[in-house]
């Protein structure tokens, strides 16, 4: 059985859509919601665990989404930079390990 | 105008008269009291939490406990206590027979005749009521978090508190309420709790639980209400802040989402117990309070993290007896966003189950967070303007609570002066 991921959702302003742009990674973001658009860095069970620990403001959304949700937007934002950097979403691993 | 509350009795109003007041309270020993016992005293003494007529004694605490009632055989599902320390119960000479003023804002609130003073399992209540002891469920730690002794007896206000701009023109007494309901001529009312800024999926589920309750009744003149009954109570870290919940949902009829003669805005003053499914009972005994006719119960009503099933809420209304309860609930499944449809709609006639896009407040507040306005079809321009308008002008900034929120916010009620 695959292994169950839990999306962070970067959601898309104009800032960050121009910076996926200037990389040629605005491709990356899928459209949800009436237009609005979404990188979703995955998580797997451990690394769900360890941000929930980490960051204890934020919220799994078990009834809903499946989602992780309120992360502080700063911390957002390097999560988005590693995926830019990295051209990858598969960047929760290293951001991890700085914490 | 009917005055019968829940259990099919009159309902409670323990509000003693100005000049009785002032004079009954010269000379009485007095005890402060914390914002939960105060928000409380206000649910006991207009009637919200009918038939009780003040804090419980061990017969009720036990019933509720054990039977999901009152020790009379009446339906409930959350203990109202007063909780004091060994030290309290010494210091300001509670006893069992005599009365005791209690203050709140060091002003006079409310007397109580102390009928009984007991201890109580606090493992064995959490248990009871929620269904767990982890101390990570928020009702259990408040549970957990009550002193070591409990303090049953009547309450009578002697000291209306005075409601704060911007929640004073929302909160409405059960009296008050049904007044309102009488002069709107409806005939129905349906009540949509919430304890968060509305977006279209809430704004659906009140357009939809309408359309349930209005039913066979006649549409030329539209005799059915309904009406949004905020909660505004303890608020934790990340909340939206009161203020953005409550002006946000009135918005939408002022903006016209919903028309004036249907649609109406109030709250009540309860601290959640996240009891999921004992909420939900504890929520429609507040409604019928009220004058509800109907309420409308979604997905994981009153939850929190994995404690519950997201339809256990629905579920146990068919465990009451018939009769338990003077009021209907309304069940209802999700509104989602669906691509395919190009629209809001509903889980239970969309069939694009792989396509659909489910979105939640939890969701919506990320979106926010994020510096990012949702599209009109999620998120009304209106409600989000409001959101930054009320962050400038009751969030220091923010439209979610913060420690600052928490420190400087204006009381939602004060109480008067009033000499003793």
């Amino acid at each position: 059985m695959a292994e169950e991921r839990y999306p962070i959702s970067l959601w898309i302003n104009e800032e960050r859509l121009e910076k996926l742009q200037n990389v040629g990674l605005a491709g990356m973001a899928k459209e949800v919601l009436a237009g609005l658009k979404v990188l979703e860095v995955p998580c797997n069970d451990a690394q769900k665990d360890k941000v929930l620990k980490v960051f204890p403001m934020a919220k799994f959304d078990s009834a809903t989404t499946k989602s992780i949700e309120l992360l502080p937007k700063d911390v957002k934002d390097k999560i988005f930079d590693l995926v830019v950097e990295e051209k990858s979403l598969e960047v929760m691993d290293k951001f991890l390990s700085a914490y | 105008m009917s005055l019968i509350g829940h259990g099919n009795k009159e309902l409670v109003e323990r509000v003693m008269p100005a000049a009785e007041a002032a004079a009954r309270i010269k000379g009485m020993k007095a005890m402060p009291v914390r914002e939960q016992i105060a928000t409380e005293i206000v649910g006991l003494s207009y009637g919200f939490f009918s038939p009780l007529q003040g804090f419980m004694g061990r017969a009720d605490v036990d019933a509720v406990c054990q039977k999901m009632t009152l020790a009379d055989g009446t339906v409930w599902s959350i203990p109202i206590v007063l909780d004091l320390s060994d030290d309290e119960v010494k210091n300001y000479g509670v006893k069992e027979g005599e009365a005791i003023l209690l203050t709140y804002q060091n002003q006079p609130m409310a007397i109580m005749e102390v009928s009984e003073v007991f201890t109580y399992d606090k493992q064995f209540m959490a248990k009871a009521v929620y269904g767990t002891d982890e101390t990570k469920h928020p009702g259990v730690a408040r549970t957990y978090k009550y002193k070591d002794k409990f303090v049953g007896g009547k309450i009578t206000l002697v000291n209306e508190p005075k409601i704060t701009p911007p929640f004073d023109k929302f909160f409405l007494t059960p009296r008050q309420m049904r007044a309102a309901f009488a002069a709107k001529g409806w005939e129905r009312t349906v009540a949509h709790q919430t304890r968060n800024v509305p977006h279209t999926g809430h704004e659906w589920l009140m357009k939809g639980s309408w359309l349930q309750t209005n039913g066979e009744l006649p549409v030329e003149k539209l005799l059915t209400g309904v009406v949004v009954n905020a909660i505004i109570g303890e608020k934790r870290k990340g909340d939206y802040i009161d203020e953005a919940i409550i002006l946000c949902h009135d918005v939408l009829r002022t903006a016209g989402y919903f028309r004036e003669d249907i649609h109406l805005t109030s709250l009540t003053f309860w601290d959640m117990r996240y009891a999921g499914p004992k909420e939900a009972i504890f929520h429609a005994i507040l409604r019928t309070n009220l004058g509800f006719t109907h309420h409308m119960f979604g997905r994981d009503h009153a939850g929190v993290g994995t404690y519950y099933d997201i339809y256990d809420a629905h579920r146990i209304f068919d465990k009451l007896p018939p009769g338990a309860l003077n009021i209907k609930p309304i069940r209802v499944l999700d509104w989602w966003y669906c691509p395919v449809c190009a629209e809001v709609t509903y889980s239970g006639l969309c069939g694009h189950n792989k396509e659909k896009k489910s979105f939640s407040g939890t969701l919506i507040r990320s979106i926010i967070q994020d510096g990012v306005k949702p599209p009109r079809l999620i998120f009304r321009p209106e409600v989000f303007d409001l959101i930054e308008e009320s962050a400038k002008k009751y969030g220091f900034g923010s439209p979610f609570v913060t420690d600052e929120y928490l420190a400087k916010r204006n009381p939602v009620f004060t109480m008067p002066e009033m000499s003793y």
